[in-house]
């Protein structure tokens, strides 16, 4: 009995060890309610944006939110309406359950006289929920000018683990222009030179062959060529095959185009790869589907005019399109399948370009990387890191800036705001850094990036805060 | 009936332990009666100085003097051993000679175990928990005739309880440690308990229960655990939590000569990894952060049926059958942590990886018997049906499923050429669904001088056949070109061993010594290894390349004074890479030395029994490329520190030996982190500087009650 008793004690104590105590974390109960930016510009060309407030978290139940504003200089119904109305001075704006956000248009009905102010300032009164508070931006302030806006946020639709966009961003006016990487493939510069890059993006390459007639060249006369022809090859002298990745305009893959025709030989084109459509794993990507293939090209020049000959390896035919110059933006881009001139960046003078990249390694030539960032070099974009070590995103100030830092490189920025990354682990967002950027009129804007991926850790999403210093 | 072939007898010292009063006489002559009788790799068992091989012995003793949980604990102490914990994935596997788990092979009762990843091989070391182990055989050197392939640098053999001297024998026990200098009750330190009960029926059947319980909670070393919301690397742990459950049962039969048992065991671990990356999801405009986080939860089941036939038939031939079936299978639970409510979302799960494995083997021996010869000749059945999922390997695109059968015969034979010399030749064939036939072969051979010196010389093979990541790794995109080879050979592994032993005692035996010199070479040839197969643009793929070599010599004593036990023993190991996978190599042999001492002495009046390990890994060299400062890669010679690991306990036994309490400390050195420069980075991280290869000092209480009637 003395045994039994003791066995079990024994085994109270082993059941009392055994059970842990599930402590629940505090639920989160509030949610914020704020506008996204705390202000928008109205420049001349613009007339109707559409104003976004969000949400922390996802609404659990569904309600409204009470908005009022009051103007400088201008009237409602006659400098610009909002929809729904807001005649009164309020706004009701109604979400659902789930909804992580809600929005309200605002139209400009005239633009102001030269030197005029003209501003609306909408604030968040209250809410319909006891449990929906404003915090951060509860302000936005509506300028109808060309000046630069003060701060912003972004969050670039590059489309997630495949990305599939290029995202070009004016942070000056707020604006981003959004196309699809396969949208082009070659694009040529509308500047004084004759240059021609290729879509990086897609990890094209380009070699230059003996030949001077397209119509000539066979497959069998490149086919030694072709697995050399390519990114990621590991082997250095690739980097003849890809366009500088530092944006220099010399440094293209094939050269400059020459009035002379017998200077101007065929190429070898290989055309990359397609958008990917696998889904990796969270936090991977899969940037790079089927093989796109090969063409043969050659660029002659006509004048101002560029002429494009483009055909399948072989081919002894070929197609051919004239690409005029033109004054609005720094390129014009070609898609050869349609054999036409496609608008991508819409012509805004963009300061960053969120896209995949062909990059070179040091020693092993050029290797794709996803998540880049481009500084716009040609329209005379620069950008430096900081770390926060020696200064505070918070802190960091205009007096601070030290031009010198400021690179002509377009990789500024380029894949340094992640860390980490391989076949192994993924990389995530650096925590320690923010970059300086100055666009082509000289703003100069302090940069922090909020998110590499989404809450999901899918790759493909990033986000970034901005704010002008001078 | 005291004569069967699993009568399991632990002698091991000569007082004390309440097991050998009964049926000890079985084995006992002269000075052997202080040897165990062993199984692994004989026709019949043998006490450890008749086996032709040189078998080691860890016993019961050992196991409760350690309180030592799972196999990795007791393995830490073992010359030539190294284990390798894997802190990220929470298994430990084991180094033997300088070759990883792939070619070391674990059996229970004398067949392989199962694990995530392959049979036998690949094991987890820490999911092998020893609760209900008689004794451990370690043979070292290619035992490929007798267990088949992937017995490359050795095998380690468990042997289970099967047997109690009483109607009634109910022990349950609690132990609880420390993790380093971690513990409370909630969600720190190890906290384990079992009950094991066995029972003889009547003559003929024993039957046995038993269940066990570990809540490893973790360490946290510098990191701040599962709910700290800084993106700075410092989230989770340091050493993965796991939870394990193993529920083994045993049902045995016996009549005149025949034995017959049936084993099943069930065991569940749950791992989870929190990742150290932060998603802050900071939204600049409400100013607020949502941080999340990507977990797994990794669940593995292990499930083994064993059946074991062992029966004579016309009189002397033994007829000895085991059939087994057995189930891993590791599966993940992934999720989006969301660290302020603590609210799991987009929950998946899947198979990560799992093997089924049907495995047979029979054999007769004595067949044709005589006093001076035997006999035994077997077959060997192996079906094992693996699967992998993507997850499991980053450079595999899609799931792989595999089934790999082999049907192997092996003969194995004894000549007694004279009572002081006996050989043993031995050949087994391997054939299988997926490679060419195979042979390994062994010869081996014991001499007896006059002056009681015994010499063995120990030649064997055993093929290692190649992995999953070998043989379907994919891992193509723009960048990268990496490519298994379904086309890949097996590696052959051949060893060589040479024993040298004596044992020396005083008049009324109260001081015994015993020596043992060993030598060895260990040779793998058509080595697999991930290769430059093409410049440019660059491929990668696994051939079989390469080649391996180890030569060692070990000097180990026991010593046995009245109530003092000792164990001494030094090794020196030379390991040698021909690396035609690479550009350059070197393949000078480098030099490891091991050593390792245990002590015990026992306080018979007071029951206490007082123990010391101590195992000292010295430093370990590797060649590895560096890139130099001109920026051109070199050859360097690495090198990990050496550590040493010492452990200590003080056992007494309360209450008429029913009551035992164990207290001690693990790793009285408090190592964790070593230093290492022999190791190199990849494609896309630099080299560490130190591998993390415990957990620093930790204590333990063991509190165990035998209730037997």
């Amino acid at each position: 009995m003395k045994h039994l008793t003791l066995t079990l004690q024994f085994l109270c104590i082993a059941v009392l060890l055994s059970c842990s105590s599930d402590d629940d974390s505090p639920a989160q109960t509030e949610t914020v309610v704020a506008f996204e930016n705390s202000e928008l510009i109205f420049s001349t060309s613009v007339d109707e944006r559409t104003i976004n407030l969000v949400f922390s978290n996802p609404a659990q139940q569904a309600g409204n939110i009470q908005l009022s504003w009051s103007s400088n200089n201008s009237n409602y119904n006659e400098d610009f309406v909002t929809t729904p109305g807001s005649e009164s001075g309020t706004l009701e704006l109604p979400f659902e359950n789930g909804d992580d956000g809600v929005s309200f248009e605002l139209q400009k009905l005239q633009n102001p006289i030269e030197g005029q102010e003209k501003t609306i300032n909408f604030s968040i009164t209250s809410t319909s929920l006891s449990n929906f508070i404003a915090g951060g931006n509860t302000d936005l302030e509506v300028a109808f000018s060309e000046a630069a806006a003060s701060s912003g946020n972004f969050a670039p639709e590059v489309g997630g683990p495949n990305q599939p966009n290029q995202v070009f961003l004016d942070l000056s006016s707020q604006s981003s222009v959004t196309s699809s990487r396969e949208a082009w493939d070659l694009k040529f510069y509308n500047g004084d030179d004759f240059r021609v890059k290729l879509n990086g993006s897609l990890f094209m390459a380009a070699a230059e062959l003996e030949f001077e007639d397209i119509t000539t060249v066979t497959a069998e006369d490149v086919a030694e060529l072709q697995s050399q022809v390519a990114v990621g090859t590991f082997n250095p002298a690739n980097m003849a095959y890809v366009d500088a990745p530092n944006g220099e305009l010399y440094g293209t893959a094939i050269s400059e185009i020459s009035v002379s025709d017998s200077e101007n030989k065929v190429y070898l084109l290989n055309l990359g790869n397609e958008i990917g459509t696998e889904t990796p794993q969270p936090g991977s990507e899969a940037v790079a589907g089927e093989a796109r293939g090969w063409k043969k090209i050659r660029i002659l020049r006509d004048g101002q005019n560029y002429i494009l000959q483009h055909a399948n390896l072989d081919e002894t035919d070929f197609q051919e399109i004239t690409i005029n110059k033109t004054s609005q933006n720094s390129f014009s881009h070609v898609k050869l399948a349609s054999n036409e001139i496609v608008q991508v960046d819409e012509n805004i003078t963009w300061d960053l370009k969120f896209t995949v990249f062909t990059n070179e390694i040091t020693g092993a030539g050029s290797y794709g990387f996803t998540d880049f960032i481009v500084n716009n070099r040609l329209q005379g974009a620069k950008a430096f890191m900081m770390e926060t070590s020696s200064f505070s995103y918070n802190e960091f100030n205009i007096d601070n800036v030290d031009t010198e830092n400021f690179t002509e490189d377009q990789r500024g920025i380029g894949s340094q705001w992640r860390v980490g990354g391989g076949p192994n682990s993924s990389p995530t967002l650096k925590e320690d850094v923010f970059f300086i950027l100055q666009d082509g009129d000289e703003n100069i804007y302090k940069i922090r990036f909020t998110a590499l991926t989404n809450d999901n850790g899918i790759r493909g999403y990033p986000a970034f805060e901005y704010e002008k210093l001078n | 009936m005291r004569k069967l072939v699993f009568a399991f007898v632990v002698i091991g010292f000569t007082n004390g332990l309440a097991q050998s009063k009964k049926g000890s006489d079985t084995y006992l002559d002269g000075i052997n009666d202080l040897d165990e009788v062993v199984v692994t790799g004989q026709i019949n068992p043998q006490s450890v100085d008749k086996s032709v091989f040189e078998v080691k012995v860890i016993n019961r003793q050992t196991i409760d003097n350690l309180a030592a949980n799972n196999l990795a604990d007791i393995l830490n102490q073992q010359l030539n051993i190294n284990i390798v914990p894997n802190a990220s994935t929470g298994k430990s596997g084991v180094q033997l000679f300088g070759l990883d788990a792939q070619y070391f092979k674990i059996l229970v009762d004398n067949i392989p175990l199962v694990s995530d990843e392959g049979l036998g091989n690949n094991a987890d070391l820490t999911q092998i928990n020893l609760d209900d182990i008689e004794r451990i055989e370690i043979v070292e050197g290619a035992m490929g005739v007798q267990y088949g392939a992937n017995a490359v640098s050795g095998i380690i053999n468990i042997i289970t309880k099967k047997d109690s001297e009483y109607k009634w024998e109910i022990t349950p026990f609690i132990q609880e440690e420390s993790i380093g200098d971690e513990y409370n009750l909630s969600d720190q330190g190890r906290h384990i308990q079992s009950l094991r009960v066995a029972h003889n029926i009547n003559d003929n059947w024993y039957a046995q229960v038993s269940a066990f319980r570990n809540d490893f909670k973790g360490r946290f070393g510098e990191k701040q655990g599962q709910d700290y919301i800084e993106n700075d690397g410092l989230r989770g742990y340091e050493w993965l939590p796991k939870v394990q459950t193993n529920y083994k049962a045993l049902l045995r039969y016996n009549h005149k000569n025949t034995t017959l048992f049936y084993k099943f065991e069930y065991f569940d671990e749950t791992v989870s990894r929190y990742s150290e990356s932060v998603f802050r999801n900071f939204n600049p405009s409400t100013q607020t952060s949502n941080p999340t986080a990507n977990d797994d939860i990794f669940d593995t089941q292990r499930l083994v049926h064993h059946i074991n036939l062992n029966t004579l038939i016309f009189d002397k031939t033994r007829l000895d059958i085991s059939t087994s079936f057995q189930k891993q299978t590791r599966n993940v639970e992934q999720f989006t942590y969301r660290l302020l409510s603590g609210k799991k979302e987009n929950i998946r799960k899947n198979e990560y990886e799992s093997r089924n494995v049907f495995f047979s083997r029979g054999n007769l021996s004595n067949f044709i018997s005589t006093e001076s010869f035997d006999l035994q000749a077997g077959y060997e059945i192996n079906l094992i049906d693996g699967y992998t999922s993507p997850m499991s390997n980053p450079l595999q695109s899609e799931a792989v499923s595999r089934s790999l059968h082999s049907y192997d015969a092996f003969v194995t034979s004894r000549f007694e050429l004279s009572e002081k010399f006996s050989i043993r030749p031995g050949a087994r064939l391997l054939l299988s669904n997926n490679f060419d036939p195979l042979f390994a072969v062994s010869l081996s051979s014991k001499y007896v001088f006059n002056d009681g010196l015994q010499a063995r010389a120990v030649v064997g093979s055993s093929p290692r056949t190649p992995s999953y990541d070998e043989l379907f790794t994919y891992f193509v995109d723009v960048n990268h070109d990496v490519r298994g080879n379904e086309n890949l050979s097996p590696e052959q592994g051949y060893s060589a061993f040479f024993h040298l032993k004596k044992a020396y005692w005083n008049k009324d035996y109260s001081l015994k010594v015993k020596p043992k010199l060993s030598f060895w070479y260990l040779n793998v040839e058509d080595r697999i290894e991930l290769s430059i197969v093409n410049p440019s643009p660059l491929a990668y793929q696994y051939i079989n390349i390469d080649k391996f070599q180890s030569i060692g010599t070990s000097l180990t004593t026991s010593l046995e004074y009245q109530n003092l036990t000792a164990n001494i023993g030094l090794s020196l190991t030379g390991i040698s890479k021909v690396l035609d996978s690479r550009e350059n190599f070197n393949d000078d042999f480098l030099y490891g030395l091991q050593a390792n001492t245990s002590l015990s002495y026992r306080v018979p009046k007071l029951d206490i029994t007082s123990s010391l390990f101590f195992k000292y890994n010295g430093p370990q060299y590797q060649f590895v490329q560096q890139q130099t400062e001109a920026g051109e890669t070199a050859l360097e010679r690495g090198k990990q520190d050496g550590f040493g690991l010492m452990d200590f306990s003080l056992r007494k036994q309360f209450l008429n030996k029913r009551l035992d309490v164990t207290l001690g400390s693990r790793n009285l050195l408090d190592v964790d982190r070593v230093n290492t420069t022999a190791t190199e980075g990849g494609a896309h991280s630099g080299a560490p500087s130190n591998i993390l290869l415990a957990y620093g000092r930790s204590y333990f209480i063991k509190l165990l009650y035998q209730f037997k009637f």
